[in-house]
This record gives C-alpha cells, sequence and structure tokens, in this order.
C-alpha cells in the first residue's frame, strides 16, 4: 500500500509517524515520571496522617490503661479492706468517661480464705455507678479470656473487641492488668483488674480519618478480625484473613500478616470493598497489637496526573493537526513539479514525445531533471528519426536482398528433365540456399546439337557482392560459350574479365566439363574447385584426376589446362561445392570428402534426381540441428549414350 | 585466429594460428598493409599452427600476394598441411606463391 503512495503521503506517512513516536515516548515519560512523583507524595501524606490517628487512638488507649495499671499497683503495695476495693472499682468506673466498667477479680481464696470466688464489678448505670459481682452462676470469671489470658501470660492485655450482650451492644474492648503479692516471700498472683473500654469513640476518629474524595481508614485486631470499616457488614465478622482467603489475593493476605506483625508500609492493593486499584497505608498501634489501615482510590490519587495528561494528549494531537497541515503544504509544494514532470514523462514512455515538459525556473534537483529530460527527449527523437530511417532503410535492402535472390537462383535452370528430346544423358542440379545470400551457381546448356556444358561455381565470401559476382560469371560463362572453345579456353576469357578491376579481390572456384554426347568423351577445366565424383559403372566412385588451377577472378592472364577421359554408357558424375564437404555438425566435424564418397557408393545405382536427392539428404541429417553455414549445390550428370 | 610478426633481416616473417574465416580473415590484410606500410615488401607466411581455411582467408591471401606483386617484393608460404595443404592445392593457391616445407627453407627462397 506505501509504494502505491505518492512522494507527498510518503513524506507525511514517515515525519508524522516519527513525530507521532517521538511524542509518545515523550508523553509516556512524562506521565510515568508525574505518577512517580504524585506517589511519593502521597506516600508521604498518608503515612503520617495514618501514623497520626494510630497516635491519637494510643493516646486514648492509654489513658484508659492508666486507671486499672494504678489501681493494680496499689493493690500490689497496700493492704485493703472490702471497703477499699469497691471504692476503688467504682472509682476507675466512675472517673474516666471512657471506661464503661471495671473489675477486680480475685484468685480462689484470694481475697478471703473462705471465700473461693469474689469479682466486685463497677458499671456506668445512667448517671449513676452499679455494683455487681461477677462470681454469681452461671457466669464463672475464672475461665474467661479476660481473666485467663493476663493470668497466663503474666502481663497486661488486651482482648479482643466483642459486643457486649449486657451493654447496649456496643462494641467493647477490655483492658486487664493482673497483679502479685508477697506470700511466703514469694511473688504469687493474686486477681486481675480490668477496664471495658466502649469502642464508639474509635469508630468516629476513624470514620473522620477522610482521604481524597473516597479515601477511608480501617482498623484491625491483633488477629486480624475487622474493629472498624466504612463497610458495616465486615465490622467484627471478618477478618483480613477470612476477605483475602475469600477472593483469593495473596497479596492482601501477606498485608494482613505484616500488619499484625507491626510492620508499616504503604503498598499497592485491589480494594476488597470496590475491587479498584487502591493504595494501602498500615501502622501499628503498639499497646494493643492492632494495626490502622488508610486507603486511597488510585483513580484519585492519580487524578490530576491524568487531567494533565488528557490535556498533553489534546495538544499533542493539535499539534498533530498542525503539522500534517504544515507538510501536507510543503511536500506537495516540493513534489508538485515531481509529479507534473512524472506524468509527463508517463506520457514520452508512451511515445508522445512532443509533449510539453514543465516550465522551470528554479535550479534545483527538479530543476536539473527536468532540464536533462528535455535533453533525453530531444536525443531521444533525433535517435528514433535515425533509427527510423536506418530501419526503413534496412528493410529496402533487405526485401531487395530477396528480390535479388530470387532473380539470382531464377537464373539457374530449374526445368527438369531439361531437354526431353535428349535421350543419351539425364542430368538434375539442386542448390540449398544458406540463410544469408551465398555465392553457389550451377548451369548447363547444349553449345550445339552433341554438346552439353554443364558447371559448379562458388563466389567466395557472402552477401550481396557474392550474389552480383555469381550472376556476373554465370552471365559471362554462358555468353563467352561457343561451340568447339575447350573449357580451359573459355575459363581464361572469363577469368580475364571478371580479374580486370577486381579491387575487392573476389573470385570464384568452378568446375567446367563439356561432353560430346555422341561419343562421351568429357573435356574440362578446372579453376580451383573441389573435385567432382566420376561413378564409372559396375566400379567404386572416386575422385575426378585434376590438373591444380588457380581460382576465376583472383589473377589476370591466368592460365587453365583442359583434360579429358570418356564417360561410357552408365557412368556418372557427381559435382559439388564445399557447402557438402565443408557441412558441420553439432560437434562442428566436418562432412568431408570420405563421406562424401561413401554415399555416392551407397546411392552409385540410382538415378539422378533421386542421387542427387539422397547425397542431400545425408548431408542435412549429419548437420542435424546444426544452422547450414553456406550454400549447398549438387549436381548429378548421368551419360547413356546411344545419340 | 592469432597472428605474430618477427624480423630476421629485411624479411618479415608472419606467424598464423588457429582458424582464419569470414570473421578475422581481414585482421590478416590489415597486418599486412601495416607491415608495407613500414617499409615490409618480401614475406614469410608460417602456416604450420592454422587449422582452417576458408574461402574469405583466401582472399587475404590473394591480397598479401597482390601486393608483393606490385611492389615488386616476395611472399613465400612454408608449413602447409592437412585440410589447409588441400585448399591451397584445390584452389590453385599454391601456384600463386612459392611454397617450402618448412621455414628455414622459406626464408632462403624468399
Amino acid at each position: 500500500m506505501i509504494k502505491n503512495l505518492g512522494l507527498a503521503g510518503k513524506l507525511i506517512l514517515f515525519i508524522l509517524t516519527s513525530t507521532t513516536l517521538v511524542f509518545a515516548a515523550a508523553f509516556g515519560y512524562n506521565h510515568l515520571v508525574a505518577r512517580r512523583i504524585v506517589l511519593k507524595g502521597v506516600r508521604e501524606t498518608t503515612m503520617n496522617l495514618t501514623r497520626a490517628t494510630a497516635y491519637r487512638i494510643e493516646s486514648v488507649l492509654r489513658s484508659v490503661e492508666q486507671m486499672p495499671r494504678n489501681l493494680a499497683a496499689t493493690l500490689e503495695e497496700h493492704p485493703y479492706t472490702r471497703a477499699d476495693i469497691l471504692r476503688d472499682v467504682k472509682d476507675v468506673a466512675k472517673n474516666n468517661p471512657n471506661i464503661f466498667g471495671s473489675a477486680i477479680a480475685f484468685e480462689p481464696y484470694a481475697f478471703e480464705p473462705q471465700q473461693r470466688y469474689f469479682a466486685p464489678y463497677a458499671y456506668q448505670k445512667g448517671n449513676d455507678i452499679a455494683l455487681a459481682y461477677l462470681n454469681v452462676e452461671p457466669y464463672h470469671y475464672f475461665y474467661m479470656d479476660w481473666y485467663q489470658v493476663p493470668r497466663e501470660l503474666g502481663h497486661a492485655v488486651w482482648s479482643e473487641p466483642y459486643y457486649d450482650e449486657g451493654g447496649g451492644d456496643i462494641m467493647m474492648a477490655t483492658f486487664s492488668v493482673p497483679f502479685y503479692r508477697n506470700q511466703n516471700g514469694k511473688r504469687t498472683l493474686t486477681g486481675i483488674v480490668t477496664a471495658d473500654v466502649a469502642l464508639n469513640w474509635l469508630q468516629e476518629i476513624i470514620a473522620a480519618t477522610k482521604v481524597y474524595t473516597s479515601g477511608y481508614a480501617f482498623l484491625i485486631s491483633a488477629n486480624g478480625v475487622i474493629i472498624t470499616h466504612p463497610y458495616q457488614k465486615f465490622v467484627m465478622r471478618e477478618s483480613i484473613f477470612s476477605i483475602a482467603e475469600a477472593r483469593g489475593d495473596k497479596n492482601l493476605r501477606e498485608i494482613g500478616r505484616r500488619m499484625i506483625y507491626g510492620d508499616e508500609d504503604f503498598v499497592p492493593i485491589t480494594d476488597f470493598v470496590s475491587g479498584e486499584k487502591a493504595w494501602l497505608s498500615y501502622a501499628p498501634l503498639a499497646t494493643s497489637g492492632w494495626s490502622l489501615a488508610v486507603v486511597v482510590p488510585e483513580k484519585e490519587l492519580f487524578a490530576d496526573v491524568n487531567t494533565l495528561s488528557v490535556k498533553v494528549v489534546l495538544i499533542g494531537a493539535i499539534g498533530f493537526l498542525g503539522l500534517f497541515i504544515i507538510i501536507a503544504f510543503i511536500s506537495r509544494r516540493i513534489t508538485k513539479p515531481i509529479a507534473s514532470l512524472a506524468a509527463t514523462t508517463t506520457e514520452i514512455a508512451r511515445g508522445n514525445l512532443d509533449v510539453e515538459l514543465p516550465r522551470v525556473t528554479d535550479n534545483d534537483e527538479v530543476g536539473r531533471l527536468t532540464r536533462s529530460f528535455a535533453n533525453m527527449r530531444t536525443a531521444l527523437k533525433e535517435y528514433i528519426a535515425d533509427l527510423a530511417a536506418t530501419t526503413a532503410a534496412k528493410e529496402r535492402i533487405e526485401s531487395e536482398l530477396k528480390i535479388a535472390r530470387s532473380i539470382q537462383l531464377n537464373f539457374l535452370p530449374k526445368q527438369f528433365p531439361p531437354f526431353p528430346d535428349k535421350t543419351s544423358f539425364e542430368i538434375f542440379a539442386t542448390l540449398e540456399s544458406a540463410k544469408e545470400v551465398g555465392g553457389d551457381l550451377y548451369d548447363f546448356f547444349l553449345l550445339d546439337d552433341a554438346h552439353l556444358l554443364f558447371t559448379v561455381g562458388d563466389v567466395s565470401g557472402k552477401g550481396v557482392p557474392a550474389a552480383l559476382f555469381m550472376a556476373v560469371t554465370k552471365t559471362l560463362m554462358k555468353g563467352m560459350a561457343e561451340p568447339g572453345m575447350p573449357p580451359s579456353r573459355l575459363l581464361e576469357l572469363v577469368n580475364q574479365e571478371l580479374a580486370r578491376d577486381n579491387d575487392a579481390m573476389m573470385f570464384v572456384t568452378l568446375f567446367c566439363g563439356i561432353l560430346d554426347l555422341r561419343t562421351g568423351v568429357l573435356a574440362y577445366a578446372n579453376a580451383g574447385h573441389n573435385p567432382p565424383v566420376i561413378i564409372r559403372r559396375q566400379q567404386p566412385p572416386q575422385w575426378l584426376e585434376m590438373k591444380p588451377g588457380f581460382v576465376l577472378g583472383g589473377m589476370e592472364d591466368t592460365e587453365y589446362e583442359t583434360a579429358s577421359l570418356t564417360l561410357l554408357p552408365g557412368d556418372a558424375m557427381l559435382v559439388y561445392t564445399d557447402g557438402v564437404t565443408e557441412a558441420k555438425d553439432m560437434a562442428d566435424e566436418l562432412y568431408s570428402d570420405d563421406r562424401l564418397l561413401a554415399t555416392a557408393r551407397d546411392f552409385a545405382t540410382l538415378g539422378c534426381e533421386a542421387q542427387v536427392q539422397k547425397v542431400l539428404a545425408s548431408v542435412k541429417a549429419f548437420a542435424g540441428e546444426a544452422p547450414q553455414a553456406d550454400d549447398i549445390t549438387i549436381l548429378s550428370l548421368h551419360y547413356l549414350g546411344g545419340e | 585466429m592469432e597472428i605474430t610478426a618477427n624480423k630476421q633481416g629485411d624479411i618479415t616473417i608472419l606467424t598464423v594460428n588457429g582458424k582464419m574465416d569470414a570473421s578475422n580473415a581481414t585482421e590478416f590484410e590489415a597486418k599486412v598493409k601495416e607491415e608495407m606500410a613500414a617499409g615490409a615488401n618480401r614475406f614469410v607466411v608460417d602456416l604450420s599452427q592454422l587449422a582452417y581455411i576458408s574461402s574469405a582467408g583466401l582472399r587475404s591471401m590473394l591480397f598479401l600476394a597482390k601486393s608483393v606483386k606490385t611492389s615488386s617484393g616476395a611472399a613465400v608460404l612454408c608449413g602447409l598441411n592437412g585440410v589447409v595443404q588441400e585448399v591451397f592445392k584445390i584452389s590453385g593457391f599454391s601456384a600463386l606463391f612459392t611454397v617450402c616445407d618448412d621455414r628455414q627453407q622459406a626464408i632462403q627462397s624468399c
């Protein structure tokens, strides 16, 4: 898809993409750091708030502890009577508004040897202080936690909070202090002083602890039981561990463990009421072993940061839009000339070389490119004009060459049998053209009633010069031949004509024979041509014996010799050009003289035409796919006698 | 095809290797022209390394023969063998030149 975008589109795409990436990175970093800074500040304030609240609760609890502690100390040091005990226990309940009631519970027989249990209990009733005894059945204080736990531990303890059924369904906790006396020189536990504390004030303090909009605080006991929580259903019914278990929240369980251990920290949690992300700070209440927690919802914590981020993104988006417009404008401006140049060059590529190139005044790259295109177009126009002219000329020459070739071939006798009324001989010849115009020739004609002249030749080189030279040679041969003229004389005359002013130094190899049809005497002369094959009846074919003679047209005043032999009826002769013996196969091997002789032997008894066709087929089969490099000419003459 | 030219006295010895056909025969002609332009007119052509010669090759030999004839020089061939010897014989080109068996004889007859 990007490939199909224009230059302007690519510029816009790449620049805006990279700008967006840079902006996103900067924005992301800024957002993260801002959050971290905010978190650091929140940690400080929340921890401080938590500690301060814990301290406030602590101070109340400590003031509560003071009265029973003092009373326990007094009981250890001074002798007391029943009246002292009753007065003291009433004082504790009366003097501290936070203390609902107080008891002094003695060990069995510790107050009086004859009384097993003694535990007076003073408590607020209306505006007065009432007095009761806890040793009334079935309330058996001796086995109560508030009595047993400090008794066993040997120090003051706060009980787990509980609902006091008798005291108007308010949440309470009991502070119990053991006291000892000397008996027989031994420090012996004598009883427990208690103070029952109503915890409604605790709920008020904690409920007043507000953080952000919906942040809140809660308190857990030393066992993790929730003492106060804005969500009332949890109070005294759930512990932090039961909630963690129900929600499968391992993190919360670990936090609970650390809270009751007495640690303090500021950690992320999932709020177990709303289920949203939140931060929780906690601090211990040392006296009671309780722990106070403050929860802040994360979205409120980061509300400011998020608002800022939204604004930054908005500014970024507006900037992005502005940048888009500017880049679009610039890239359009830069690429417009390129686009119009591209349109123009497409037109040029289509072949319209006359199309107007865009006007440029700048000397920048586009300007230079446009000017180069203008030059290229001019050069291309000239080149095409030249090419058209050359092609036209070439086509003309080629068509003329074809015509020349066909004229040249039409030159050669092609009527077979050529002399139907002559029975003393048979003759057949063929010329197989190579692709290029070659220079082979053959000819035969009657000099008079009794003499047949036949000739086969091969002009050096190829193409039009060879074709012309061949035509001239053939015309000269026919024109200069006269009855009674020996072949050597004819060659000398023709050579003289061809060699004169032969600046191109072309030449033709040529065999010329004149057969006396009455006697079978063959007179022949050779101008540098391949020796013909003579096939005498009942004998193996052999090369015709010849004196060497120089090629026609090579040198003026060359002399030739006439040789002669007598053909008997049934004898034959095969004249050919080197297109036969020098035909090549795919392996670049020559057909060769030996192969020709063997082929001639194979087809010795055939008639003229069949013989020629068989030899030609043999040559073609040998060459196979190899291209024919030269003209192939084969002429066969059979002497039959009887004229 | 490869042509090398050596001098022995005022005799130019041309050695031709490979095949001489229509595609390269003009190189031989050009070499002869070049040597003659430099004043040479007596040539020994060693064809012992020549494997094949076409009619175009013969034409460049004809050029050599005519050129030395015009300048009253001489051209002697040596080392003809195989197909090349056959072609020279059939075409009658052997008669156009003095032909010797080896280079030493050729130099002496030049």
